[in-house]
This record gives structure tokens, sequence and C-alpha cells, in this order.
């Protein structure tokens, strides 16, 4: 009879995202060897390894230290929120301390490292340990001189955890980030399953770290490098969102809150669509997201609206001049206003905190304003990873969108297509300022609405007291798109005009 | 030299390596530190709380605690000036 291969169990890492890059874990029962240069976060993603088992898991470990002393892990880890101290004494967490000392060693003929062996099933049997980390085993090749008896007794230490069935990971240390995958090739005869940590310095000159799974020998995973972080409560990674993951469209319809506006997009967006107001500044594009928030707060649609422009008093203080109690609206729970220094965090941890706030608070339409407030910040790569991996987020979760688009042209056409938000958003629309005859008008236009029909129209707008306020249709002017409009009847030197317009805005407030 | 000094070797159990040490070690205390050392031989599948309070690694591993500085030598201990030499007692041994 043949026996099934049962399938490899995976052991949950608790390190976020890794475990979605991983497909669940280590191997359990299996040693997994994490290579990367200094600074590269082996000794967190150990110490993580183990601190999330005890905590999520139930699963004591031992930590074998060969560089930093006990007492250094125990301090460098405080600040994650750990206490380790407290899991030595409750037996859930042993050390095996091999620390350097200031003994001379000397050698003199044939040894092993029996005792080193023996100090680690002591302490797994100590505190009955499932998991190990031994940090690093590049440093038993410095201790001892010996390369050929290491090796064999490596390779002893492993077939001995193998046995007792404890999942390990054993960091070693990598000379350089090209090259070889660890010094003294350590992973052609410790495991099966190597993953690189890196640690480059970005075209920007700060260092980017990423977690990549070399091999996982009869066992699946991802092969792209994870943004990796260390910050906060330990390490996260972040793996890019999967394109299967895209939601279905929707095909009901819903308010932007702005009545005019959902006349032009033939009753409004649909459900679940993603879409994008553009315009300068001070054209209405936050106003825009309070009608979008205020009119899903009222429908009783838990809102999420995430605000880079402004602080939460000017905005509430703007809602409250529009007649809208947003603050109201936030104590009963169905709004929830988060406002932040796009500078505050990283791409990937905005992009965490959002999918954390959506899903605990089941956000059912989310605003952020703006998203060009980020894109000045993180550079055109991140900035489109993060564009993507919220939008398919969101589709996931049948959530409808709207973000902002600050341009910096105050007349004439912004090419939207340029910052790849056109590609992934389904509505379209056009906040900007017209000059006619002498004045600064505002033009709203929708520019497209995937799967549906819109009007083509160029509307008139004002911010009026109840916000804004679509008045109608331009008649009678041409060449409204460029900025400077002119009457049809009417001869009109646009040179002049520019001139004009020029005069004016340095006085103004462009 | 005031005091009986204590030497630990730590071995694993009854392995060829440990056997060789204890016999090497033997026989220098008996042929040329007559007296000077007391030998506690220790092994560390039986107390592994020990190995791990002097940070043994290897074995056989001999520890001289006293006099300073801590010395530890690793190895089956096949060679008798390398010995003494670690164990800083070749003056000693002219005396």
């Amino acid at each position: 009879m043949i026996k099934m291969a049962k399938k490899l169990e995976k052991v949950p890492t608790g390190v976020s995202g890794f475990d979605e890059i991983s497909h669940g874990g280590l191997p359990r029962g299996r040693t997994t060897l994490v290579s990367g240069t200094s600074g590269s976060g082996k000794t967190v993603l150990a110490a993580q390894f183990l601190y999330k088992g005890i905590v999520n898991s139930g699963e004591n470990g031992i930590f074998v230290t060969f560089e930093e002393t006990p007492m250094d892990i125990i301090r460098n880890t405080k600040g994650f929120g750990w206490n380790i101290e407290k899991m030595t004494k409750e037996n859930k967490w042993a050390f095996v301390d091999a620390s350097p000392d200031d003994t001379d060693n000397v050698a003199v003929g044939q040894y092993d490292l029996g005792g080193f062996l023996a100090r680690i099933e002591y302490a797994i049997k100590k505190v009955r340990a499932k998991r190990i980390a031994i940090d690093s085993v590049s440093a038993l090749f410095t201790h001892f001189q010996d390369p050929g008896i290491i090796r064999h007794e490596l390779y002893r230490v492993g077939a001995r955890l193998k046995a007792l069935n404890m999942t390990c990971i054993m960091t070693a240390e990598r000379p350089t980030e090209e090259g070889q995958i660890s010094r003294f090739g350590v992973e052609e005869f410790v495991s099966d399953n190597v993953i690189l940590l890196h640690n480059r310095l970005n075209g920007r000159g700060e260092r980017e770290r990423t977690i990549e799974i070399l091999k996982f020998r009869g066992s699946g995973h991802d092969s792209e490098e994870a943004p990796l972080i260390v910050g906060g409560e330990g390490m996260s990674t972040y793996p890019r969102p999967k394109p299967q993951l895209r939601g279905k469209g929707s095909t009901q319809k819903i308010s932007t809150g702005i009545k005019g506006l959902d006349e032009l997009l033939a009753g409004g967006i649909y459900k679940n669509s993603t879409t994008l107001v553009t315009g300068a500044s001070g054209t209405g594009k936050t106003v825009t997201t309070l009608h979008f928030v205020m009119e899903g707060a009222e429908r009783g649609e838990k809102c999420l609206m995430i605000e880079f422009e402004e602080s939460p008093g000017q905005l509430y203080r703007n809602a409250f001049s529009f007649g809208w109690n947003l603050k109201e609206h936030e104590k009963k729970g169905v709004a929830q206003l988060i406002c932040h220094y796009p500078e505050d965090l990283k791409a990937e941890q905005y992009l965490r905190m959002i999918q954390a706030l959506v899903i605990k608070n089941k956000s059912k339409r989310l605003a952020l304003d703006s998203l060009s407030a980020l894109q000045r910040i993180y550079g055109e790569e991140k900035f489109r990873e993060f564009v993507i991996g919220l939008n398919a987020f969101l589709k996931m979760r049948n959530v409808t969108s709207l973000f902002t688009n600050t341009t910096n042209q105050l007349l004439g056409i912004t090419e939207i297509t340029e910052t790849h938000l056109s590609t992934i958003t389904d509505n379209i629309i056009i906040l900007k300022y017209v000059e006619l005859g002498g004045e600064m008008r505002r033009l709203l236009s929708v520019l497209k609405q995937r799967g549906s029909m819109h009007k083509k129209e160029l509307m008139e707008y004002e911010i009026g007291p109840k916000g804004l306020n679509i008045l109608g249709p331009f008649e009678g002017v041409e060449n409204l798109m460029s900025g400077s409009a002119r009457k049809v009847e009417i001869r009109f030197d646009e040179e002049e005009a520019e001139r004009e317009f020029m005069k004016e805005s340095t006085k103004g407030r462009i | 030299m005031a005091g009986k000094n204590v030497l630990k070797l730590y071995v694993t159990g009854q392995t060829p390596n440990s056997q060789r040490a204890l016999r090497n070690l033997e026989n220098i205390l008996n042929n040329e530190l007559k007296g000077l050392y007391e030998l506690k031989v220790i092994d560390v599948l039986e107390r592994p709380q020990l190995a791990e309070d002097d940070k043994i690694l290897a074995t056989p591993t001999l520890v001289k605690i006293l006099p300073a500085p801590v010395r530890k030598i690793i190895g089956d201990l096949s060679d008798k000036e390398k010995i003494l030499l670690g164990l800083d007692l070749t003056l000693e041994k002219e005396k």
C-alpha cells in the first residue's frame, strides 16, 4: 500500500504578513535558516517567532543566543511591549546563553558540541518547548577554529531537533547583500528551508528592509520580496495583495451626496467602485469628500475618512459651516475620522492601518483626502503599490471609495494618466477653475464612469452654504477645459487673458 | 600555593573523546601536579544546569576557575605541554 505523504504542517510566526507569503508559517518540525547582513532584523525575527508562539499559539520556546546576552535581548524587545523576563519566570521561555564571556578557549585534541546539545535538550525539557531559535550559527564558526567539526556538529543538532519535532529558526550572517547566501555556506547542510532578509539603501538614501523566502522544501510559498518594517509591536511584513482578490462589480448605485452630481452620473456611483476627484487647491475636493461621507453616515453606512490635508478641528469646523455635525456621527460610530501627517507612517503601514480599520469597523465607504499628499512623500513606485494594494483590498471588502487628488495646475488640463490613478479608478470627476469674462468660475465634469452612461456636460458649480451646489451647464462658451474660456460671439485675446491671469495669481492665493 | 584548586572536566557520557580526556588528565594530575588539584568530573547529560552555568558548549571541556584567570581547555587533552601552558602551570612545574 502506498502511504500518502502528509501535507507539511505550518507553524505561524506571528510576523504579520509573513504568514501569508509563507502560506501559513514555517514548516513544522523543521529547521529554517534565516540569513541576512548585519542589521537586517534576524534577531528580532527569531525572538518574535518565539514570543508570538507563546502568546498566540501557547507553544513555549528556547532562545539560544551567541551574540547578545539574554539581558540584552530582554531589554531590546521591551520597546515592542514584550515582557520576555516574565515569560522566563513562568517557564515559557528559556535562554541557552552562549554569549561571549572573557574566558580564553584553547583547543587541545578532539572535541564535539555535546555540552551545547545537552543544554539545548535540557532547556527544551524544562519548558516543554515546541519552538527554538539559534542566533546565530555563524558565531559557532568564529568561536571554534575547526569548521569541519562545527559543520558535523550542526548537522547533528539539526537531526536531534528534528527527532524532537522542534520547529527551529537558525540565523546566519550574510557577508554582503550580493553573492553567497551565508558565511561558511551554512545553508548547504543546515536546512532545506531558507529565508533571506535584505537591508539595502534605496535611491533616496533610506534603509529598506525586505524578506524573501528562497526555498521551502516540499511546501508552497510566494517568491516575491516583501517589505519589512521593525517598530511598533515588533516586525511586520507587507506583501503585495494578490490580483485574484479583485472583487466583483456591483450593479447597485449609491449617492455621492451631491444631487446634481448624481444626475450627471445617471443615478450615482456604483457600490464598491473607486472614484477619483481631481482638482486644484481650493476647488472643493474636501467638501466633496464630506458630502460623500455625510451621505453614507446619514444612511447608517459605516464611513471611514482618512484626512491628510486638514486637522480634525478644521474639518469639524468646515463640516459644521455646511450644516453637518460630523462629530455627532463619530460619536454614534457611523463615521470615523483619522487625521494624520502623511509623513507619520510608511506607505505599507498606512495600508495596514486602513485595512485594519476597515475590517474592525466594517466600513462601507472610505474617503481619502488626498492621495497626492502620499504621492509627494513616497515616490512613484511605493505610491503605486499603495494605491493598487488599497484598491484591491477595498474591492474585496465591497467598500465604495472616494479619493482626492490635488493638481498643481490651477487652470488647464492635468494629465491624470501620469499618476497611475486613471487605470485603477472607476470614476473620475474633475473640478477646476475657469476664467470667464474676467471672473474665476468653477467647473465640474465627469470624465469617466466605468460600466455606466454619464453626462458629459461641463457644469458650473459653487461652494454654497450647503456645500457643493451644481448650478447648471456653461452655455455659450467654448474652450473651457483649457482654463481660459471665451464666449463664442466675442473675440477674446487669449494671450492677454493669460497675462492678466498671471498678474492676478501672483497677488492671489496661488 | 595555598589550598587545593578545583579543576572541572565536563564530559558527555562515555564517548571516546570523554574517556580519552579523562585518562590524559588523570595522567597529568598524578605525574606532574601531584596533589595540587582536585578533579571534578561532570557529565553534561546528568548535570546540564552546571553546563549552563559554566557556559559549556564543547565536550570535553576542562575548566580552571582558580587561580585566576578562568581558563577553558576543550578537546581530549592529548597534548600535555599545551595543557600545562593552558593552565598557566609552566612556572609551577619548574619549581
